[in-house]
């Protein structure tokens, strides 16, 4: 069972993804925490930015690094910072996301549903046990981190559900390329 | 080199997967041939093969002495569900009708790409085969026109990858039916914006991402003035998708950088800027034709003029409002194309995860790169995104075999 600590990180992440719906972004959000305080958060905004690789993830991420570069931490210090930081996220990182947070060297991520199309954490990819030898002792490509899913995907997987049944025909491409297994969107796409 | 240009497709799967395609266990049964219309008729109404259209539904065997043995499959035996009571009740009443013996068989779970594969796949149970019919410009071959084309735009990137006399990753999409530019950009790990060097002198914007903007320059290691081929010659730990952790290894902060991110890879930057670009073209109703022609004049030229197309395609960063008020009316002059389709991506390194994933999200169509990524890269190497059927979207994805002294001659 979840802790009421993971709980409430997750709830802000909800939160977050209402943020995203209320803008007719597909609806996906994410806290980071560290020292068990949330130090940045972030939404999906791909339909608003034209660009697709806007994840939840990313955005946070990018507050983070402008943050800590302000601040005058180093690389290495801020190497040194995400490797205390966790994420919460309504869905399962996709393999952009879950590699990029590998790269970051997070220490671990709470995620609500999974994502079976696109899933880099289990789903389709398992990038977070990135355990592939690196060669000729070479740098490992990225850091392993731990990954627990299913926390309030109930709620993940609502949003969802309604951000789909609002119909907006403009965004309709972007519920898929967050891998959403809504059958109809999908007859849409093939047809 | 113009006639040596060989670009190699690379394909969704691995050759050797050929002996180990994944399977299904199915229900199947020997039927009488004389209810063997009857059998199917109901089977495809009572229990279609949704994910298994390329498996036959029935199979004729010779057994020993010439008689003939019709083999039907039921259903899907799914794991743990082996049991012959959980099948749907219509099912069991066919199967108690005609007596049949239900048991447990294998068959290829996906489509065959190849002649090859489909051959495999019979051996376990009959499938069909249907060599693709949708083709991505180029798997079927380039024609000397195009390969001519691939080649000029690569060497672009590899002219980017290497212009700070260091060598980075660099990435140049392309509109292939205009031959045309989109957006290009290279690594920009170490400094997105600003460096000590006076070139760099752009205040921090999306749109940084042109050649010279975007070039790197990494305030620990002082720009060499000759680009020696011995110089170049280290093991490209700079570029970002080859070593995806290699900034972590640094020590020092330099005050004159303003700005560095590890996640700004080549392909993530271009395609941050093909969305600026996007939300420029398209940020208003009125005006978007002659803004395009403007754009469209300065690309012809933009080799020459970078900074002036520079300004006309990235002038408006971020223009949310005018982008949401941006109505979706029959007469609009320009058809505003989703995300990259259509386009294509020059790299001189295979992607990593990231960027390939990146790269699917965005909907390029084709991937062209140099070298391959040993050590992370995403398409081929370690992973191979492309042959990922859950993906919504796929690419193809090319080799463009180019002798590593491309990497040496191009600034000296």
């Amino acid at each position: 069972m979840s802790s009421p600590e993971t709980l409430t990180f997750m709830e802000l992440a909800i939160q977050q993804a209402k943020l995203a719906l209320d803008v007719l972004e597909v609806p996906v959000g994410c806290v980071i925490v560290e020292d068990g305080k949330v130090i940045a958060s972030g939404r999906n905004r791909t339909t608003q930015t034209r660009n697709a690789t806007r994840h939840a993830e990313m955005e946070a991420v990018d507050v983070l690094l402008g943050q800590w570069q302000k601040h005058g931490l180093s690389m290495s210090e801020v190497a040194e910072k995400f490797s205390n930081c966790s994420l919460y996220v309504t869905c399962e990182p996709c393999i952009m996301c879950a590699s990029a947070l590998s790269i970051l060297g997070i220490k671990e991520v709470f995620y609500g549903c999974s994502n079976d199309k696109f899933g880099g954490c289990g789903s389709i990819l398992s990038l977070h046990l990135s355990n592939t030898t690196p060669l000729n002792n070479e740098v490992s490509p990225g850091k392993c981190f731990k990954c627990t899913g299913g926390i309030m995907a109930s709620e993940a997987v609502l949003l969802f559900r309604t951000f789909y049944e609002q119909g907006n025909p403009n965004v309709t491409d972007m519920v898929i390329s967050h891998g959403l297994r809504i059958c109809a969107t999908v007859a849409f796409w093939a047809g | 080199m113009m006639d040596q240009c060989l670009v190699v497709h690379i394909p969704d799967k691995q050759p050797h997967d050929l002996h180990h395609q994944p399977t299904e266990s199915v229900f199947a049964s020997a039927i009488d041939p004389k209810h063997a219309n009857q059998i199917v008729r109901r089977l495809n109404q009572i229990a279609p093969l949704e994910d298994l259209r390329h498996v036959k539904r029935i199979q004729k065997k010779v057994l020993e002495g010439g008689q003939i043995e019709l083999l039907v499959i039921l259903c899907l035996a799914h794991e743990g569900n082996n049991q012959l009571d959980n099948m749907p009740p219509l099912l069991q009443e066919l199967i108690s009708s005609h007596q049949l013996s239900p048991f447990i068989t294998k068959v290829c779970k996906y489509a065959a790409t190849s002649k090859e594969e489909w051959q495999e796949q019979c051996k376990f149970w009959p499938t069909s085969y249907h060599p693709r019919t949708y083709n991505i410009d180029g798997i079927t071959g380039f024609s000397e026109e195009d390969s001519q084309s691939v080649l000029k735009f690569m060497q672009s990137a590899v002219e980017m990858a290497t212009s700070d006399g260091m060598v980075v990753n660099a990435a140049v999409i392309v509109d292939p039916s205009a031959k045309q530019i989109i957006s290009s950009a290279c690594d920009q790990i170490f400094s997105w914006n600003t460096c000590k060097d006076n070139n760099c002198y752009r205040k921090p914007e999306l749109s940084s991402s042109h050649p010279i903007s975007s070039s790197r320059c990494n305030p620990h290691e002082p720009l060499h003035s000759n680009s020696s081929s011995n110089q170049l010659k280290q093991s490209y730990t700079d570029v970002a998708c080859l070593y995806p952790r290699q900034w972590t290894e640094q020590q020092s902060h330099s005050q004159s950088s303003y700005y560095w991110h590890p996640l700004r890879h080549a392909a993530i930057v271009a395609i941050e800027s093909s969305a600026a670009r996007d939300r420029y073209l398209f940020s208003s109703e009125g005006n978007s034709e002659d803004r395009y022609l403007e754009l469209d004049s300065d690309n012809s030229s933009w080799t020459s003029s970078p900074a002036k197309r520079q300004k006309t395609v990235c002038a408006n960063g971020e223009d949310d409002d005018r982008l949401n008020a941006h109505s979706q009316t029959s007469d609009q002059p320009l058809a505003r194309p989703y995300l990259c389709t259509g386009y294509d991506i020059y790299l001189v390194w295979e992607p990593c995860a990231m960027c390939a994933m990146a790269l699917v999200h965005q909907r390029i169509r084709r991937i062209f790169y140099a070298f391959p990524n040993p050590n992370a890269g995403a398409l081929g190497s370690v992973h191979r995104l492309q042959g990922e059927k859950s993906l919504n979207h796929h690419y193809a994805v090319f080799r463009v075999l180019l002798p590593e002294e491309a990497l040496h001659k191009c600034h000296t």
